[in-house]
């Protein structure tokens, strides 16, 4: 049974896809039941990061504790809070509270009352009280913002740039395209950052100072102007590999025989490159994009501390250096469930963009 | 007084500067001139509307009456809690004054003035009784919360006693915990009665009338009733740790938006009635407090007038002050504060040869003062201290046993005849220790390697993560024993600016615990008895006197080797009018800005 | 940004460029002359090799260069910087002829030889993070590839698992929570022990798919089918008839993983969870300099060119080999 109603059916490719109904669901369900099985596996270690290696160093519940106390806490208060966050179970019982929290939601003791956090519920900060969910919610769209704009960029640069250098390989355009790309890989995205501030908003004042960010519902043009600066930073580093890899990709490619019968078969040139030539090129970087993009999503750590936005990725350093542990779990399962949606949707439409690929 | 807490910052050096700044020791100053003078210096309480390096220390700067405009503070790490029962900066105690009215509060003053404590929520300061054990505070009549309702002394005693819950709320001070007669009551929380106020300590005999029983005679407790937990609460809107997100106002400022974590606003109470408030101006018509920016882009903001206050009052950034100091235009509008602030290295007389008193005299001596100042950045870092207690502390004295004046990179002859004295001519060796992420202790403990080596004493430096330093070591006295860490670089803040609120925690050798101290080494019952003596007096010129005995007598034993007094360079935006530094907090008053529309 | 292997030209350019190289045992043999024979006419590689080595001779005599050109990397040189504004007095942060690329703000050490002392923490824990991933890549990665069946199952998930953590995260939460002493070590040596393990353990998957690709095709090729045929055991097989196939790729991959892990290491150390101060790292330095680029921007630049120099020099010479050992990518 053919599955015309799926939305991602190809259009332009020769030949139906053979997938069916059935088959992506089943597929789907597979997928799903494997990313629950991972979010488990980071959530664990996550914990472990946090319990049991202080625990192997030999610290005990109340050492934990203390640094969640305030200024001149004695022992017992020291001890009252090793209990109220838990620490005196044992691990595994601990690690229960938080997966049963997670699927069931959980009640927390406000002092005044007790307040139930519904599932999924990400738990209470050790150090601010407030809840972890909303909190983070609260930094999606800085980080989403962020990610996106660069992605944009990148991959309208980064594969224009690679393309054009392999078309007219050996140019001086290849040469300087490649140069360029070859110094942005090898940059530290701390240090364009840096000098780039320095630069460009500082020195020339054509960019705002760092932690300026306008959401886009308050003022659009505002909120591209603020970003400007942390886009091109971020899109730079991303644009280079991209630049090389579609430059290689390409090349090999267009040494294919399939190209060389294209072009023997008198198709325009044009045809052969963007209907050929750069759909094989591009399947693979798909896969690098869709991996790249779920990264930044879960927090682009060094581009938000350079620039002091208040996006995931600087959340996920400041739950650290806090040593915030629901915080943190909070992020790492949000960062991983974007790095497993992202693999999914390519896997997806690998399938869709590739006739070779069959979801198996 | 916590400037701010060591964790707040991102990661790595951001962390680092935020811990320094924390300490109030990334401070500014002044390249020569008038910089003794500044905090502490004139309160002659005037005004003056020129631009000029300290202008609003001492005096009012662009003193004003003008309403209206938004006021725009911005904050490098996230607030403890806004909750006033759950909050310990000192940024934080000046700032919950806009929405909220304790019994008493610092009188929004310029300079000394600031220091001194003016009836807020109370019709007058306390009235004490049974020798300084009892206290009485009649409140105010027509104070009404942001709804509307009447403020009554339940609202104050119900504060009070959530306060004293610090599972729920582990950040505020323990003040009431350890001076009220509690008699094992812990939290209204856990009261069974059913207008949870079975609290004994606090009688509320009618609506207007609040008094407090104490354990013992305390006579400063003015200073523990300005505390924001005495910031009244009503019961039927406590939510517990969620209060914070919207706490009920009295003051003239409320909650409008709370974002946790990253911004919040302040809009105009309309049921807050200036006829009952002679405190506040409340200039501006809206208050907005970004969180989590970066330090380096708050100063730069300030710079170019898109933020009003850096909220946490301890200065700009050690790499902004060179580009103030360095233009006159801007120079003009800084003010280089001194703070309740001390750097200084604790002497240990558990350690052996420090037991004896000679010996750590000998240290004293030796010691470069000059190096000390120039670890913490030099005149703009601070001035040299010659003994504990800072220059803004109300009634503190200056005076000078170890000629610290005279000979700054130290007395060498007579360290070599202190030497002497305790039997060890040719010196000793011992260990130093200081927070390993602290560039500026780590250059104290290199300092005073190089002095005392002079005289023959040699220094091991034995570095120690931040984080656990009192926990785990120098401030757990076994450790620091077993481990002859003869010398520890630390330093302490004043939670308010008396002898009591800067030296009762570094002193009194009662208030050393197992572990966490923060008073290190000075163990002397002649102290001990000398803080008895001030706590029981309740004239306050014979109490500040009694407080200079005590700073006489530890320095007298030579437990702490003083370093720094520490300052900060403030930074106002020519927006800004009615500014001026108040001694209270050592920072500009938030109550009385306003800004130019 | 999260973590350094979204420099994906560098390595995920690995896999694509070698398979050609590696083909064949007769091949094989003389690859090795032909791939000399192509890089050495490679001036840019070239290039990027005796920079290489240049860096490996600076780390490994830093006290000796020290000695000879500079000052003790943590001595404090508090009478060369303003006392009021706290920065290098003199121009280009104190850049003179006892200072070769001046001073540190506040405490004056000395750059030249911070920058120095920095290429062994940074060329050191690359390498062995590096070699740390090769040596679990390739051995997991050859085993899932050969052995196959519910190994390869097992260890294929577990690289996915790895795939989709938060890496840069999780690395930070591990350096920032590990005490300053553990196992038995303390000091330096734990911090890059345990760079070490967090970087090579984090990166082996990246590896271990492309060995067992690779693995994969070399298994069904005919000379192991002979050898299989023949009666060799499997362990003889690995080491003799799959492993030299492979070394093409993992030279190259090692070459490029070096570059990328220079950058991780830097990374943490900026965000402050690496090397404890006051050792001087590259990160760590630019971490420092974060606070004064506006007033001394110098401060920035030297650990910053040092690390781009470094990374620039090996992401040369990789590109170089693999176009060396794959004739078909330029």
């Amino acid at each position: 049974m053919k599955a015309p109603d799926v939305g991602w059916s190809p259009v332009s490719r020769p030949g139906p896809p053979d997938v069916t109904a059935a088959v992506v669901v089943a597929y789907l369900v597979r997928r799903i039941i494997g990313a629950v099985f991972l979010m488990v596996i980071v959530s664990m270690v996550t914990f472990a990061i946090f319990f049991l290696v202080p625990r192997l160093g030999g610290a005990t519940a109340d050492d934990l504790a203390s640094r969640y106390v305030g200024k001149s806490a004695g022992p017992e208060q020291i001890h009252q809070m090793a209990v109220k966050l838990g620490f005196t179970k044992p691990l595994y019982e601990q690690y229960g509270d938080f997966a049963s929290s997670v699927v069931r939601g959980a009640d927390y003791d406000t002092g005044s009352g007790i307040e139930h956090c519904p599932a999924p519920c990400l738990g209470y900060s050790f150090i601010t009280q407030n809840p972890v969910g909303p909190e983070l919610l609260n930094r999606v769209p800085v980080t989403l913002s962020l990610a996106v704009g660069a992605a944009v960029i990148w991959v309208t640069f980064g594969v224009s740039t690679g393309v054009i250098s392999a078309l007219r390989k050996g140019s001086v355009f290849d040469r300087t395209a490649m140069s360029v790309a070859l110094a942005g890989v090898s940059l530290p995205i701390f240090f364009t950052g840096l000098l780039s501030l320095s630069v460009l908003s500082y020195g020339l004042h054509l960019f705002p100072p760092g932690s300026s960010y306008t959401p886009i519902t308050e003022n659009p043009v505002q909120w591209a102007y603020d970003l400007t600066l942390p886009w091109i930073t971020l899109a730079f580093l991303y644009a280079a590999g991209y630049a090389r890899l579609t430059r290689s990709g390409m090349l090999e490619t267009m040494n294919e025989d399939y190209i060389r019968t294209a072009r023997a078969k008198g198709l325009p040139e044009r045809t052969v490159v963007i209907k050929h030539g750069l759909r094989a090129t591009l399947t693979p970087i798909l896969t690098i994009f869709g991996l790249d993009l779920g990264l930044l999503l879960g927090g682009a750590v060094l581009t938000e501390s350079t620039y002091s936005l208040n996006g995931i990725g600087k959340y996920a350093i400041d739950a650290i250096t806090t040593n915030d542990l629901p915080k943190v779990l909070g992020v790492t399962l949000l960062a991983a469930t974007f790095i497993v949606v992202a693999n999914l949707a390519v896997d997806l439409l690998y399938a869709v963009v590739d006739p070779r690929v069959r979801l198996s | 007084m916590r400037h701010k807490r060591t964790a707040v910052g991102a990661a790595g050096a951001a962390t680092l500067a935020v811990i320094l700044a924390a300490c109030g020791g990334s401070g500014g100053g002044t390249s020569g001139g008038s910089s003794g003078s500044s905090a502490s210096g004139s309160s002659a309480g005037g005004s003056s509307g020129k631009a000029e390096f300290n202008a609003a220390v001492g005096k009012v700067y662009n003193a004003s009456d003008a309403k209206g405009g938004t006021l725009r503070f911005a904050n490098s790490g996230d607030w403890d809690s806004l909750d006033p029962a759950d909050t310990y900066y000192a940024y934080s105690w000046d700032f919950v004054r806009l929405f909220g009215r304790s019994l008493v509060m610092f009188a929004s003053a310029p300079g000394k003035d600031g220091a001194k404590l003016v009836p807020d929520l109370a019709e007058s300061l306390g009235a004490p009784s049974d020798g300084g054990k009892t206290w009485t505070y009649k409140l105010r009549k027509g104070v009404k919360f942001e709804d509307g309702t009447v403020v009554t002394s339940k609202d104050v005693k119900y504060a009070v006693e959530r306060s004293l819950d610090k599972d729920t709320f582990p950040n505020g001070p323990t003040y009431f915990n350890d001076s009220l007669d509690l008699q094992g009551y812990t939290s209204p929380y856990k009261d069974t009665s059913a207008d949870k106020l079975a609290l004994k300590a606090i009688d509320t005999p009618d609506d207007n009338t609040i008094v407090f029983h104490l354990k013992a005679p305390f006579s400063g407790f003015d200073y523990f009733a300005q505390l924001p937990s005495t910031i009244p609460v009503p019961r039927a809107k406590d939510t517990g740790t969620k209060y914070k997100e919207h706490v009920v106002a009295t003051g003239p400022y409320m909650f409008e938006t709370n974002n946790p974590g990253k911004d919040f606003s302040l809009v105009r109470n309309p049921n807050w009635d200036p006829a009952t408030d002679p405190n506040r101006k409340a200039l501006p018509d809206k208050i907005t407090v970004q969180l989590n920016v970066n330090a380096e882009d708050i100063d730069n903001r300030l710079l170019a007038g898109d933020l009003d206050v850096d909220i946490a009052g301890t200065g700009v950034q050690p790499a902004t002050q060179p580009r103030i100091l360095a233009d006159a235009a801007k120079k003009a509008n800084a003010d280089s504060a001194l703070v309740a602030r001390l750097w200084y290295t604790a002497v240990n007389g558990d350690v052996a040869p420090l037991d004896n008193i000679h010996c750590r005299k000998a240290v004293q001596y030796a010691a470069d003062k000059t190096g000390y100042q120039r670890a913490y950045g030099g005149t703009t870092g601070g001035e040299i201290a010659t003994n504990l207690m800072p220059p803004v502390i109300s009634g503190a004295e200056q005076f000078d046993d170890y000629n610290a004046k005279a000979s700054p990179s130290g007395d060498l002859e007579k360290a070599k005849s202190e030497l002497q004295q305790c039997g060890q001519p040719n010196g000793f060796a011992t260990n130093i220790s200081y927070r390993a992420e602290r560039p500026k202790e780590k250059a104290v403990a290199e300092s005073l390697q190089q002095s005392l080596a002079k005289v023959g004493i040699k220094l091991t430096v034995k570095p120690y993560p931040t984080g656990d330093y009192f926990k785990l070591y120098a401030g757990k006295p076994a450790f620091a024993k077993a481990n002859g860490l003869g010398l520890m670089v630390s330093g302490w803040g004043a939670d308010w600016p008396d002898g009591y609120g800067f030296l009762e925690q570094i002193v009194d050798s009662r208030v050393i615990h197992a572990a966490g101290n923060t008073n290190l080494t000075v163990k002397d019952p002649a102290v001990d008895a000398l803080i008895d003596k001030a706590l029981g007096t309740t004239d306050t010129a014979a109490r500040e006197k009694t407080w200079v005995d005590i700073d006489k007598k530890v320095m007298d034993d030579a437990f702490i080797l003083p370093g720094v007094w520490a300052k900060g360079l403030l930074y106002r935006p020519p927006t800004l009018t009615n500014v001026f530094v108040t001694d209270g907090f050592q920072m500009y008053d938030y109550l009385a800005l306003g800004v130019k529309k | 940004m999260t973590t350094p292997l979204e420099v994906p030209g560098s390595i995920e350019a690995a896999p694509e460029a070698v398979p050609d190289g590696a083909r064949g045992p007769i091949a094989g043999r003389s690859l090795g002359r032909i791939a000399w024979m192509r890089l050495r006419r490679d001036r840019v590689a070239i290039g990027g090799a005796v920079l290489i080595l240049v860096f490996v001779l600076i780390a490994v005599a830093a006290p000796l260069i020290v000695e000879l050109l500079g000052h003790p990397p943590n001595e404090f040189h508090q009478d060369l910087v303003d006392p009021d504004l706290q920065i290098p007095q003199g121009r280009f942060g104190g850049v003179g002829r006892d200072f070769l690329l001046g001073l540190e703000p506040v405490n004056g050490r000395d750059l030249f030889s911070r920058v120095v002392y920095g290429s062994r923490i940074s060329l050191l824990i690359a390498f062995m993070a590096t070699l740390l991933s090769v040596v679990i890549g390739t051995t997991l990665g050859v085993i899932a590839g050969y052995v196959g069946g519910r190994s390869d199952t097992f260890i294929s998930r577990t690289m996915d698992v790895f795939l989709a953590f938060p890496l840069l995260v999780f690395a930070i939460a591990l350096a920032g929570v590990v005490p300053d002493h553990a196992f038995g070590l303390s000091g330096d040596t734990l911090r890059i022990a345990l760079l070490v393990f967090i970087i090579g353990f984090f990166n082996w998957p990246y590896i271990g798919r492309i060995i067992r690709g690779q693995t994969l095709s070399l298994r069904e090729r005919e000379f192991v089918d002979a050898a299989r045929s023949l009666g060799a055991r499997t362990p003889y097989i690995l080491l003799r008839e799959v492993l030299p196939n492979l070394v093409a790729p993992i030279l190259v991959y090692f070459t490029l993983l070096i570059p990328s892990n220079i950058l991780f290491e830097a990374a943490l150390s900026f965000l402050g969870v690496g090397v404890r101060p006051p050792t001087p790292t590259w990160g760590g330095m630019l971490s420092d300099a974060t606070h004064w680029y506006q007033v001394d921007p110098w401060f920035m630049l030297v650990p910053g060119l040092a690390i781009f120099v470094t990374v620039l020099a090996f992401n040369l010479f990789g590109d170089g080999l693999r176009d060396a050992l794959d004739p078909r990518a330029r």
